[in-house]
């Protein structure tokens, strides 16, 4: 017996540290440090070694009387034996009933992502994920398998088990994510009230035990511009256009002389080439009985409109730390501590920036000759934007800290207990300074009277009046969530049976306050005196306003699961949920979920080397969503009541929202069937889902019988349960990997889904539900409506362009003859009433809706020598969008495509004439809405990682290289700035209302490791 | 452990944990007043479906509603009607909701306030079975949402023997006077109870009752006819049920139930109006000729009653210079003046909505004649006392018409005339046509056996899903 040596590496030959390394058929192993290498004393001489690493194919290696062993092992690219997190518990890929995503973090990281939400569009399918907002610090949205609620559409998103908003992603840095793990389908009722809309596992990285500590350093720099410009008239083209505008209508053109040459590009005034830098390190290792992950990371992003007026910056600062306190029992610790700041400038729709970029006059220059900002009068409701980035000061800070103190005791070989309380608690602060300014005269946005920025009066009674100052209002919100959970796992195979179950118990609370104050008058009208305890104390205009809510949920839950062999599995599970959300009546509801899985390729008669491994998977399970707003059962007292006595006004009490106790959760039931494939000798993977969700009991607020009496002041009808939305579809996933010479690997991912969405019910006597506006002062653009997909646009059908008189009189169709001329659009009479009514809906028809027909993502990856190189594509296809971020005022400038407007008869069908006459053209018609699909290219990298000899000598064990790129190419005919966005709201959410554009970076970085 | 999801929301006052103090009572009261701030339209349809005015607006889809009602064409699907039915049930609501409490707490003003509170649901379920007939009958408590489907139409007679019930628990609990301006007085309660009476034809209990507030009110007919209405005269001895409006607060067109000016006068005022005395409106509720030939010769109620624009603007020093328009909606060249939108008494913001004027629901003067009528009309009639209140409203100074002296139904026609001429413009002249029979011959297009009652709301038949019957014929 004598010691052996040993070096296990990939197949790049980059070491693998933490892989197990076993004398088979006996307890005798270690694993491997942060070089790969190992050492095991007292070996046999005619022992075998297994070797194992999760991801990767074991191998055994027999000694045969070696001192010093190299181990080359290979990715598994089957990963059957990849671990699944399902819920208060594990299992295996193999084994698997459910429908669950799993993307490795060692996949996120490599797309350099601000936000973890952004590395998951395109890696798993049935994910759809769009941006809200391309600024800096914006959240995004996920949406897992549709549109599940008009309401509240969020997944339950878990990191380390301790519940997260959406909003909170924002705290966690990318890099410190081991796995994500995303339950789509029923079997996610294992977290019962809260799963209806998917639940995301997030797990960060723990260190490794019996490992020297290993310092990783990774960082990088870039340079951020705009993805698109929109194609915009120039100052020459602009003035033709608009005085043949105003000559079509009968007016004086306004430009003696339109040669004006380019003018001013607004949009290069406003998009700047904006820096962005990310630097983390992260110290992890452990001991017999310890390990450790400890890191650090700083992140800075500056906007590409306003630069650091619409920065985000993120520090952030982590330890996680195991240790086995006894033999048995294992003490967990995640702490997580953050620190952001965002500024934010005006988004979306009329006022914004970029809304008042786009339709700002290309003739006026920005500055005046004393080098101030221009007035844009002539435009009268945009100013400049320039000067309106200037004056906004918005910043929001966030000091976070999450933890969790877990507790695990290995009662003996088959029962395992655990418990842990988690904590969630952010302070919000958020501060915006009003300065008095002037953008010229008749600007609605002018907070001063006049260009010396004297304050307006307004009148505080019949015989006084006082000036309105700037003023500076301040927001601090705390927004805390703990959760206790305990649960016992049990764990034994008898023969061919296998018996695992859980129980469990789980407590979690919110409580949420702010307070928020506003005071005037902020010396020097200046940014660095804008805090209120440099403001008047005693204005009359200072106020104060608060508000606090908490919310609980107390759950049991139990779960089985069977296996017979590697066969048939079967798995069962309920879980009970009381929530403060629900009304008296409807306090408990429980949530059961059934699956199994036959493996038909460990089946004797399944003979066929074809194929490798084949199961067929089907699951049904019942789930709820438990966001309604606190208190929505209730009757509260905040209805008007006022009254007046001795010509006083007297406020009264009077009840507010009628309550309703029996209010309840919105409830989801999905049944889903799958298939997984491994062909190819194991090198190709293929997963296949179908999925039909039903989500009943959406919430709604319809018209009752008066004869409860909610129509007084103030008050509002009940929120109800009613209605039925359905989503189903087909997700497909497909892996391909392998290895074409020696040295080089290449891997392809692909996968689909497919969403069909359509509303099925509504509150009786409701016909449709209407939603969003067009254009100022326009009537509502999308409905919720039975038999059609939700926020489907609803406007009128264009036929192309009438050309001329005749054609207008001898349609044989009225179309409003005082508001008609050649060059307008031709309506569709949808009624047949030979008449296109303008004030009615009767001639609107469906023109199109924001749902995807499918999304996709194309993962590809090779490795040549120490060459990395990998791209991710992602697409969608079929979804149209509402361009809503046209002016329609005289003056404002206009997109290209107006050059191809008509002028006269056979000029164009497509683009209608340009006049200051009144016209039915801007009207919510076809014309306004656009295909929204579009395939970009998120990431692209190239990677070198230097040879170890290299490296070794700075000490180091690798060191890598990239350059890299996110959202390098689009391709879309979508006229706006990205059509990669949606809005939060469902009923909304393909409305451009001026988006504020993802960038496009161009970045270069290194991985350390120490 | 359950108990851990069962907490109530912090700081907030819930329908629940209300009445703790006594001014939980008086808040919930006050409360209950506000919806009785919609009256404006109790006004326009009493006097658009009648033969005094006509719609008016913008054009004939300007609140069609009323157009409608003006026509006699009105159905089941009315904004104007549905608008009353919400709001007149909310304030039935709101008082429900304290009778509800009532047991919670006593204190020394409760009486009081009970006694408000009485009068208030009486006054709303008064709206209600005027306008609709019967209607669900909700006593003591809120309606939950999922026992609509089980409320029947209560038939008239138990609606109006809630509402003596009512008025008469608010007479019991009120004094005559109170410190207090707007607040409900023991002569407004018996003034509505004898209206109540009068309103089903039950004479005997109606003279009783108005012969209490003639002679125990300590009420007495204003000095001056015109100017009674002006806000100045706000509280008058003439005034014994008004609904309190102030111009204070502004108001906007998005929520009418909200506002706290009284949007009739505005609504009456004179379209696009550039001119001394008054101010621009929207014209709507215009007086009709017949009104306007309905007073005697020289009654100056006319003239203080009616606008004739034309001899208004004549009579100006520089006629030139005063520009008004019609609307579309339809001109008598005739403003109701008793209601109309003036220069001196505007409200805040957007004035059209939010005239401080108050909306005189019963006076002294109606107080009489209706007394005049019960004691005529009563089984044993006393014409005397009858003529005597009759000749006291036509006799008063400020009006100063000849006395008359008749009986029988000579006597009870007169009174009817009184009634029109003395309260036009008031919103009474239709329900006075209805009860006393003669819709029929004075209203183009009204049907008997079916414009005596308002439809119910058709919206409102199908959400309760309470199969309730539509009155006959609509």
């Amino acid at each position: 017996q004598s010691p052996v040596r040993g070096r296990v590496t990939d197949e790049n030959d980059q070491p693998l540290p933490g892989v197990n390394v076993l004398i088979k058929g006996t307890t005798l192993g270690t694993v491997t440090d942060a070089s790969g290498e190992f050492r095991i004393d007292n070996v046999p001489a005619d022992a075998t070694l297994q070797i194992s690493f999760i991801g990767y194919t074991s191998q055994e290696l027999a000694v045969n009387g070696q001192s010093n062993v190299a181990v080359k092992l290979l990715p598994d690219v089957t990963s059957l034996d990849e671990v699944v997190v399902i819920g208060y518990g594990t299992t295996t890929v193999k084994e698997l009933t459910g429908s669950v995503a799993v993307v490795n973090g060692n996949d996120l990281t490599a797309l350099n992502p601000v936000r973890v939400e952004q590395a998951l569009q395109g890696q798993a399918a049935g994910v759809q994920i769009s941006a809200a907002s391309g600024s800096p610090g914006a959240g995004l949205n996920i949406r897992i398998r549709g549109f599940t609620t008009n309401g509240d559409n969020t997944p339950l998103i878990l990191v380390d088990d301790v519940p997260y908003d959406e909003d909170g992603l924002a705290a966690l840095n990318p890099s410190d994510i081991e796995t994500i793990n995303v339950l789509k389908d029923g079997t996610a009722g294992i977290y019962g009230v809260r799963a209806a809309n998917g639940v995301i596992l997030i797990t960060t990285k723990k260190g490794k035990k019996n490992a020297k500590p290993t310092i990783d350093f990774s960082g990088y720099y870039g340079v951020q511009q705009t993805t698109k410009r929109m194609d915009l008239l120039d100052a020459h083209e602009y003035a033709v256009l608009k005085n043949e505008t105003y000559a079509s209508g009968g007016g004086t053109p306004p430009f003696a002389n339109p040669n004006l040459g380019k003018g001013t590009d607004w949009q290069d005034e406003v998009f700047e080439d904006a820096p962005i830098q990310n630097y983390n390190i992260t110290i992890s290792g452990g001991s017999e009985k310890s390990r450790y992950a400890i890191g650090g990371s700083y992140m800075n992003q500056q906007g590409i409109v306003g630069g650091d007026k619409s920065g985000y910056r993120r520090y952030n600062a982590r330890v996680n730390f195991t240790v086995d306190i006894l033999p048995k029992l294992t003490w967990e610790n995640v702490l997580l501590y953050t620190n952001e700041r965002r500024d934010m400038l005006p988004e979306m729709g009329i006022g914004s920036v970029l809304f008042n970029t786009i339709n700002a006059n290309p003739a006026a220059s920005p500055w005046k000759e004393d080098g101030s900002y221009a007035f844009l009068e002539d435009v009268s409701e945009v100013i400049n934007p320039l000067a309106q980035m200037a004056n906004t000061f918005n910043r929001n800070t966030v000091n976070k800290v999450v933890g969790k103190q877990e507790i695990n005791y290995k009662i003996n070989d088959n029962f395992e207990v655990t418990g842990r309380a988690g904590y969630n608690y952010a302070l919000v602060d958020e501060k915006q300074f009003n300065p008095l300014v002037y953008y010229g005269a008749n600007k609605a946005q002018n907070t001063a009277a006049n260009a010396a920025l004297e304050p307006n009066l307004t009148k505080v009674s019949d015989d006084l009046s006082i000036p309105v100052y700037n003023n500076i209002r301040e927001t601090r919100t705390t927004y805390f969530n703990y959760n206790f959970e305990a649960f016992l796992n049990y764990n034994r195979t008898f023969g061919v049976h296998k018996i695992k179950a859980t129980l469990g118990t789980s407590m979690l609370g919110y409580d949420n306050r702010s307070l928020t104050g506003t005071g005037y008058n902020v010396p020097y009208n200046s940014n660095d005196f804008a805090d209120i305890s440099a403001t008047e104390s005693n204005n009359y205009l200072n106020n104060t306003s608060s508000w606090q809510d908490r919310t609980r949920l107390l759950s049991q839950f139990v779960r089985a699961e069977y296996g017979y062999g590697s066969k048939y599995m079967l798995s069962a599970s309920v879980r009970r949920d009381g929530s403060t959300a629900f009304g008296a009546n409807n306090r408990f509801g429980y949530f059961p979920a059934v699956s199994g899985a036959w493996v038909l390729s460990e089946e004797s008669f399944f003979q066929t080397s074809a194929i490798q491994f084949m199961k067929l998977r089907a699951s049904y399970g019942v789930s709820g969503n438990d966001k309604i707003r606190p208190n929505g059962f209730l009757s509260l007292l905040d209805g008007e009541g006022v009254y007046p006595f001795d010509n006083i006004l007297a406020n009264g009490v009077a009840i507010g929202r009628i309550g309703n106790p029996d209010l309840k959760w919105e409830t989801t039931r999905q049944a889903n069937f799958g298939v997984d494939l491994n062909i190819l000798q194991d090198k190709v993977s293929i997963t296949a889902d179908y999925y039909v969700k039903t989500t009943k009991d959406l919430l709604f607020q319809p018209d009752i019988s008066a004869i409860v009496g909610a129509y007084g002041a103030g008050s509002s009808t009940p929120i109800i349960n009613g209605g039925t939305v359905r989503n189903r579809g087909l997700e497909l996933r497909i892996d391909y990997h392998t290895q074409l010479a020696e040295n080089l690997r290449v891997n392809i991912g692909y996968n689909i889904t497919t969403i069909h969405n359509e509303v099925i019910a509504l509150p009786p006597g409701v016909d449709f539900f209407e939603f969003g506006s067009f254009s100022v002062g326009g009537g509502t653009a999308t409905r919720m409506q039975v038999g059609h997909p939700m926020g489907y646009f609803l406007g009128y059908e264009t036929d192309g362009i009438y050309q001329t008189q005749a054609e207008i009189d001898e349609r044989g169709v009225t179309q409003d003859p005082a508001t008609t001329s050649p060059g307008d659009l031709r309506f569709v009479d949808q009624d047949g009433s030979k008449t296109i009514d303008f004030s009615g809906d009767t001639d609107k028809t469906r023109i199109g809706s924001p749902i995807p027909d499918a999304i996709m993502g194309l993962n590809v990856g090779m490795n040549f020598k120490g060459i990395d190189f990998s791209a991710t594509f992602y697409a969608s296809v079929g979804n149209e969008i509402l361009r809503n971020y046209e002016r329609q005022l005289p003056m404002s400038n206009m997109l290209t495509y107006n050059r191809g407007r008509w002028t006269g008869p056979g000029s164009t069908d497509e683009y209608p004439r340009l006049t200051t006459e009144a016209t039915r053209n801007n009207v919510l018609s076809d014309f306004y809405i656009e295909d929204g699909s579009f395939v970009r290219l998120k990431n692209v990298q190239l990677g070198y990682t230097l040879p170890r000899a290299i490296v070794n000598r700075i000490g180091a064990s690798r060191l890598r290289i990239y350059v890299a790129a996110n959202n390098l190419l689009t391709f879309t005919k979508y006229k706006g700035f990205d059509p990669d966005f949606s809005n939060y709201d469902p009923n909304v959410s393909g409305i451009d209302y001026g988006f504020y554009p993802q960038a496009k970076s161009i970045m270069g970085g290194l991985n350390l490791t120490f | 452990c359950d108990d851990f999801v069962n907490v109530d929301p912090l700081y907030t006052r819930s329908a629940d944990n209300f009445f703790r103090t006594p001014t939980d009572y008086q808040q919930a009261l006050t409360g209950a007043y506000d919806p009785m701030q919609t009256s404006y339209l109790d006004l326009w349809i009493g006097e658009i479906a009648s033969d005094n005015s006509i719609a008016g607006g913008e054009g004939v889809t300007d609140t069609e509603g009323l157009h409608q009602i003006d026509a006699m064409t009105h159905g089941g699907v009315n904004n104007e009607l549905r608008s009353l039915w919400r709001w007149m049930y909310a304030g039935v609501t709101r008082t429900n909701y304290i009778f509800e409490n009532r047991d919670k707490l006593e204190f020394d003003d409760k009486a009081r306030i009970m006694g408000e509170a009485s009068f208030l649901r009486g006054y709303y379920y008064f709206e209600l079975v005027k306008f609709f007939g019967a209607v669900p009958l909700i006593v003591d408590r809120q309606l939950p949402p999922g026992e609509v489907s089980s409320q029947v139409r209560t038939p008239a007679t138990e609606v109006y023997a809630q509402i003596e019930k009512d008025l008469q628990a608010a007479a019991d609990a009120l004094e005559w006077t109170t410190p207090v301006k707007g607040r409900i007085t023991k002569g407004a309660a018996l003034a509505l109870l004898g209206k109540a009476y009068l309103y089903q034809n039950k004479f005997t209990e109606a003279a009783t009752v108005l012969d209490q507030v003639i002679n125990e009110g300590g009420y007495d007919l204003f000095n001056n006819f015109e100017t009674m209405f002006r806000v100045v005269n706000e509280g008058s001895k003439e005034t014994v049920f008004d609904i309190e409006y102030v111009g204070v607060e502004g108001g906007s067109y998005g929520c009418f139930v909200c506002l706290e000016g009284f949007a009739a006068v505005g609504f009456h005022g004179i379209r696009g109006y550039d001119g001394p005395v008054y101010a621009d409106g929207n014209s709507y509720n215009l007086p009709t000729k017949d009104l306007y030939d309905a007073f005697e010769s020289g009654d100056p109620r006319r003239d203080a009653s009616i606008l004739d624009i034309e001899a208004f603007i004549a009579a100006q020093e520089e006629p030139g210079k005063i520009k008004y328009v019609t609307g579309a909606g339809g001109h008598t060249g005739y403003y109701n003046k008793k209601y109309l939108k003036r220069s001196d008494e505007l409200g805040l913001g957007d004035n059209d909505l939010t005239s401080p004027v108050n909306h005189k629901v019963i006076r002294f003067a109606d107080v009489l004649l209706m007394a005049a009528e019960a004691h005529n009309r009563k089984p044993s009639a006393n014409d005397n006392l009858a003529l005597q209140y009759l000749n006291r409203v036509r006799t008063r100074p400020s009006v100063g018409m000849a006395a008359l002296n008749l009986t029988g139904t000579a006597l009870t026609e007169a009174i009817y005339r009184e009634r029109r001429v003395e309260l036009a413009g008031e919103g009474l002249r239709f329900f006075d046509l209805v009860r006393t029979g003669k819709a029929a011959e004075e209203i183009d297009g009204f049907e008997a056996g079916k414009h005596e009652v308002f439809p119910i709301p058709q919206d409102e038949i199908d959400l309760a899903g309470a199969d309730w019957q539509q009155n006959p014929k609509y």
